[in-house]
């Protein structure tokens, strides 16, 4: 019979069983052996994993120094060579919960060991480590102990065996935030029919796609005065100089640039380019101004409608853009733009 | 409209003296066939290979798959529009070699207005081949290289309508034959309490390169009704060659697994009241608010209770497709949606490009995003270097024999939008 899987399981002093707020400020300490709930849980192991120790600190002594204290608790860890480390169950307890994710998260990220917890979905150690740390839900109190740990259980087995990691709703954990492609029991078109049926029925159907949150973006106030103001042009429609110096990619770009434009009334076709691949883009090799409308903003700036166009413009091609990278652009670009005075910005985009 | 499909299975392939079908084995006279695509000025030379399911073979520049098919009785022809006129098919009878694809390649480096033929990849064996749907078929390989001085659309072209012949000659193949097993396709009367679910199949149209064609036409009209035998029957042709992850091949039109399925269906848990055509990856604002609600009126006028709504590329398409599904609902269909998704590697970047509330019922066939490492192949066909110059990042510079990780975006159609694969992807 393979060696049992070695398990050491994080309590906070509550749990351990010494005692209740009067013990919070206790430092971390070392018990050989499973307690409280880690006797349940090496009973949900079911023989196949052990209990080698026990990390019990105070939740007040974690909250109040967190790095620190969990650089020791990690130390103790490693001095036990786990297979997996298990936390809580916290429930919705708020001290606890930060601490039981801080601890997974440094355990996986110092000494590369599998970590699993456990935690109502509302307590803040969900939202502060969900998108790195395996997180079973769990009922709001201590009476969901029965239900969260053999959840718990199932997972570190599977972690402290090294087998991969179903998603979300298969196994019973937080989802973090992420999607992996694996395959179905039935086709792509059998499944749609199904979920159509259902849907037109009224009986329940789940999305397999939950719609995204995007980030709000809130428009800037307006400009008390524009003709006062300077201006500036900003495209991810990929309009470059001929010849694309600094290659910017048709698509998923990784670069973004700026190019002169302080001397020039005009985009001309001779001189500008358009190397977005994710559109149709022949009216713009006709014409660049029709996506970067240089001519018209400095018909206006001649007008006085607005008081200068700044000498750069800046450019990246959104064809594809991972949403994270173009976030990356922008404050990058917004930052230098905020440095040259630029106080507002045309930004053109197909 | 009642369609017979008499399919003749293909058990395997091999060159010969005489082109013919005979007890599953489809045996081809490579001279005779490479002639006639030859008769094409654009066409300078074509190779013609088979490739079998579990070799150790890529077939790298991918252009479109087909099913040979032959029309033997009612009007038209294999393709119409291409191969013929453009008259009405999808009645009468056709037959189909099964398990057999005619892939065609081509090196079409360069750009037409940004646009570029992108790579496309199949595995025959190997993780790659997985989760590809011609790595199950034995594929007779053409590569064909064209002329020069000629535009992309014109090259692309001139394969397109090679790739359309060589199918319909090994069609020709079982015209006379008496098929193993006929499928009839037929929207026959339902009981009245069934749903009557209607299917929208957005077609792919970009620029001068990009198009799906319906008898011979680029589709970039106003929505409108086909009868699904149709498209079963070769009235839709694929001319996407864009990122090759979610095309759908002429193959998958030929066969289109949701028009299958709710055939299947039909009669017994729904009814299927007809096959709405639009355009996706419509340019302006005015259009697509037009394409989606005249979609819907459509749905309506059919008396549809459901739409299923599938999906070629991307970007603005999906735009497109989340606003069709709000027009359906909005007009009280039920509707559900099949789309890949664009999650990054890592599978941490928004799926979409944006929501539309009433889409609460996606099918996912997975995210096109996520990295496969192919194995190093023993034979390379289609080509000799990876088509990726610098518009994509991290391009693909290992020779197509060796070893590779990509995102999945280059392997051809495995992230299929019709819904023709396993592959989803899922909340970890």
């Amino acid at each position: 019979m393979a060696e049992p899987i070695r398990v050491v399981h994080y309590l906070n002093q509550f749990f351990a069983g010494i005692g209740g707020e009067q013990e919070a400020n206790r430092p971390p300490d070392v018990v050989d052996r499973a307690v409280g709930p880690g006797k349940a849980l090496e009973a949900a192991l079911g023989g196949r994993a052990v209990v080698v120790a026990t990390l019990v600190a105070g939740d007040n002594y974690v909250a109040e120094r967190l790095a620190e204290a969990v650089t020791e608790i990690v130390e103790h860890v490693a001095s036990f060579r786990p297979d997996v480390v298990v936390a809580g169950p916290a429930f919705n307890a708020g001290r606890y919960g930060t601490a039981c994710g801080a601890v997974c998260a440094a355990v996986q990220r110092n000494l590369g060991i599998p970590t699993v917890t456990a935690m109502a979905p509302e307590n803040p150690g969900v939202d502060l480590y969900r998108s790195s740390v395996l997180i079973v839900p769990t009922g709001e109190s201590a009476a969901g102990m029965r239900e969260a740990l053999p959840a718990l259980a199932r997972l570190a087995l599977k972690l402290g065996a090294g087998e991969p990691i179903g998603s979300a709703e298969a196994e019973g954990y937080l989802a973090r935030g992420m999607r992996k492609n694996e395959p179905a029991a039935r086709t792509g078109a059998e499944r749609a029919v199904a979920m159509l049926l259902a849907k037109v029925r009224g009986q329940p159907y789940r999305t397999e796609l939950p719609l995204p949150e995007f980030d709000p973006v809130t428009p800037a106030p307006p400009l008390r005065d524009a003709s006062k103001a300077l201006f500036a042009l900003v495209t991810e429609a990929g309009i470059v100089p001929q010849g694309n110096p600094d290659g910017i990619e048709a698509r998923r770009a990784t670069k973004w640039a700026r190019y002169p434009i302080g001397n020039l009334d005009d985009l001309t076709a001779e001189a500008f380019t358009c190397v977005h691949g994710g559109f149709d883009n022949r009216f713009v090799h006709q014409d660049p101004d029709r996506i970067l409308p240089l001519d018209a903003v400095r018909a206006l700036e001649r007008e006085g409608v607005i008081g200068r166009l700044h000498d750069w413009y800046y450019v990246t091609v959104g064809a594809g853009a991972p949403i994270s990278r173009a976030r990356t652009f922008g404050r990058e670009i917004a930052q230098e733009l905020v440095q040259a005075g630029v106080q507002a910005v045309i930004f053109s985009a197909t | 409209m009642r369609l017979e499909l008499g399919t003749f299975p293909v058990r395997e392939i091999a060159f010969g003296h005489r082109t013919h079908y005979a007890d599953g084995v489809l045996q081809v006279n490579r001279e005779e066939l490479a002639a006639r695509l030859g008769e094409d000025p654009n066409i300078v030379a074509v190779q013609l290979a088979i490739a079998r399911p579990g070799e150790s073979t890529r077939i790298i520049h991918v252009v479109d798959a087909v099913e040979p098919r032959v029309k033997v009785a009612g009007q038209g022809c294999a393709f119409p529009g291409f191969l013929g006129p453009a008259q009405t098919v999808g009645e009468g009878r056709s037959h189909r070699l099964a398990g057999v694809a005619v892939v065609a390649t081509a090196s079409l480096p360069g750009e037409i207005d940004s646009l570029s033929v992108k790579e496309a990849i199949v595995d025959m064996a190997g993780p790659g081949a997985n989760i590809s749907p011609f790595s199950q078929t034995l594929n007779l390989v053409l590569e064909f290289e064209l002329a020069e001085g000629l535009l992309l659309p014109e090259k692309t072209a001139s394969v397109r309508l090679a790739a359309l012949k060589a199918a319909a000659y090994l069609g020709e193949t079982v015209r006379q034959e008496t098929p193993e097993s006929v499928e009839v396709f037929e929207l026959g009367p339902c009981p009245p309490d069934l749903p009557r679910i209607a299917y929208v199949s957005p077609l792919m149209h970009e620029g001068v390169l990009h198009n799906t064609f319906v008898y011979g036409v680029k589709t970039d009209s106003m929505p409108t009704l086909l009868h699904p035998n149709e498209a079963l029957d070769g009235a839709i042709i694929s001319a996407d060659y864009h990122i090759a992850a979610y095309r759908s091949a002429t193959y998958h039109h030929q066969n289109n697994p949701l028009i299958r399925e709710l055939y299947r269906l039909h009669g017994r848990e729904l009814c299927f009241v007809g096959m709405i055509l639009c355009q996706t990856l419509i340019v302006s604002a005015l259009e697509k608010e037009r394409s989606a609600s005249q979609v819907a009126k459509i749905a309506r006028m059919l008396g549809a209770h459901g739409v299923l709504i599938s999906m070629q590329n991307g970007g603005h398409g999906w735009a497109d497709l989340l606003m069709t599904g709000q027009a359906c609902e909005r007009a009280g269909l039920k509707t559900v949606l099949v789309m890949a998704e664009m999650a990054d590697a890592d599978g941490r970047d928004p799926s979409m490009i944006m929501t539309v509330r009433e889409a609460d019922a996606i099918v996912s066939v997975g995210n096109m995003d996520e990295l496969i490492t192919l194995p190093g192949v023993e034979r390379v066909l289609g080509g000799t270097e990876y088509l990726d110059a610098m518009n994509y990042e991290g391009a693909l510079e290992a020779s197509p024999s060796d070893e590779a990780t990509t995102a999945l975006r280059r392997l051809y159609c495995v992230n299929n939008q019709l819904g023709w694969g396993l592959v989803t992807a899922s909340a970890y």
